[in-house]
């Protein structure tokens, strides 16, 4: 299947694509950045084919999310390749809590191209191996992110706010 | 997981998404936001024979976003927001799962350029 749906996130980073390349392979300093707003905790980190970053992502009081992720091809310093999963405490791939159709693996694909100074960094998600139903889920958000439904979120978000108020 | 507090079994995302797919039935649910209504109500607007206007219901029905009244005569459709409060947000926590990292991304590379520099001045 070529047509699977994938969620493309582009960003230029005004730093030398080797130190880029440094924070997204080295513990101490992807912990640093890796999860918006939440404390990240790298119970193992191994960027080689074959090898595996076990995450853990804590916030609240006792809330969190365990990932796996685990590295198909590692091309230093332009390209990571990985399969990408929630997990439950031990580690073993699981589906989604909050959303049950949520593919269970992701297949995520960054590049890293220098430009100038600078490194275009480009990170893509595609559901791996997945039931119709969640892609189906995964195609339908992402339609929602790219305004496939046209004027659709604002009319949600329309509807939230006047119940809200 | 019991780590989840939410009540609620999670959202079938699949068949929310597919009923906020189609713009008659988005303009259903803004309608419905204002005050319930019937079939009958319902056709006026939107210039749709019931059955179409049925259909469309059923649909999101089936989504969780409308509820209808089994025992009234009219069976009045009642907007039930809750799963759809539960896709915005988990569009906007996926939307910022990677963009919100980056922002870090960013400014963690701009310390480390900071020290880099700093070190090789020393």
């Amino acid at each position: 299947m070529t047509d699977l749906p994938t969620y493309v996130l582009e960003r230029v980073f005004d730093a030398p694509r080797e130190l880029v390349w440094r924070t997204w392979t080295e513990a101490e300093l992807l912990a640093r950045w890796y999860g918006p707003g939440v404390e990240t905790v790298i119970h193992k980190l191994d960027v080689r084919a074959g090898g595996q970053w076990l995450n853990e992502m804590k916030w609240g009081e006792g809330g969190g999310q365990r990932e796996r992720m685990d590295y198909i091809e590692v091309v230093k310093p332009e390209r990571l390749v990985w399969y990408h999963s929630m997990c439950d405490a031990d580690w073993n791939i699981a589906a989604n809590p909050m959303m049950a159709d949520w593919p269970k693996v992701l297949l995520t694909v960054v590049t890293m191209e220098a430009v100038g100074s600078m490194t275009k960094l480009t990170l893509t998600w595609t559901p791996h191996e997945a039931s119709e139903v969640e892609i189906a889920c995964f195609a339908g958000a992402m339609a929602g992110l790219n305004k496939g439904w046209g004027s659709g979120m604002d009319v949600l978000e329309g509807i939230l706010a006047e119940l809200q108020s | 997981m019991e780590q989840i507090s939410a009540t609620q079994p999670p959202p079938n995302l699949d068949a929310l998404f597919a009923a906020l797919a189609d713009p008659t039935r988005r303009a259903i649910l803004s309608r419905l936001a204002g005050g319930q209504a019937s079939v009958a109500d319902l056709c006026v607007p939107f210039e749709m024979s019931q059955p179409a206007v049925s259909k469309h219901l059923k649909v999101l029905e089936r989504a969780g976003l409308v509820t209808r009244d089994v025992d009234a005569q009219r069976r009045p459709a009642r907007l039930n927001a809750a799963p759809m409060q539960d896709a915005v947000a988990w569009l906007e926590a996926f939307e910022k799962f990677w963009s919100g990292s980056f922002d870090q991304l960013d400014t963690l590379l701009e310390e480390l350029k900071t020290e880099a520099k700093g070190a090789g001045n020393d």
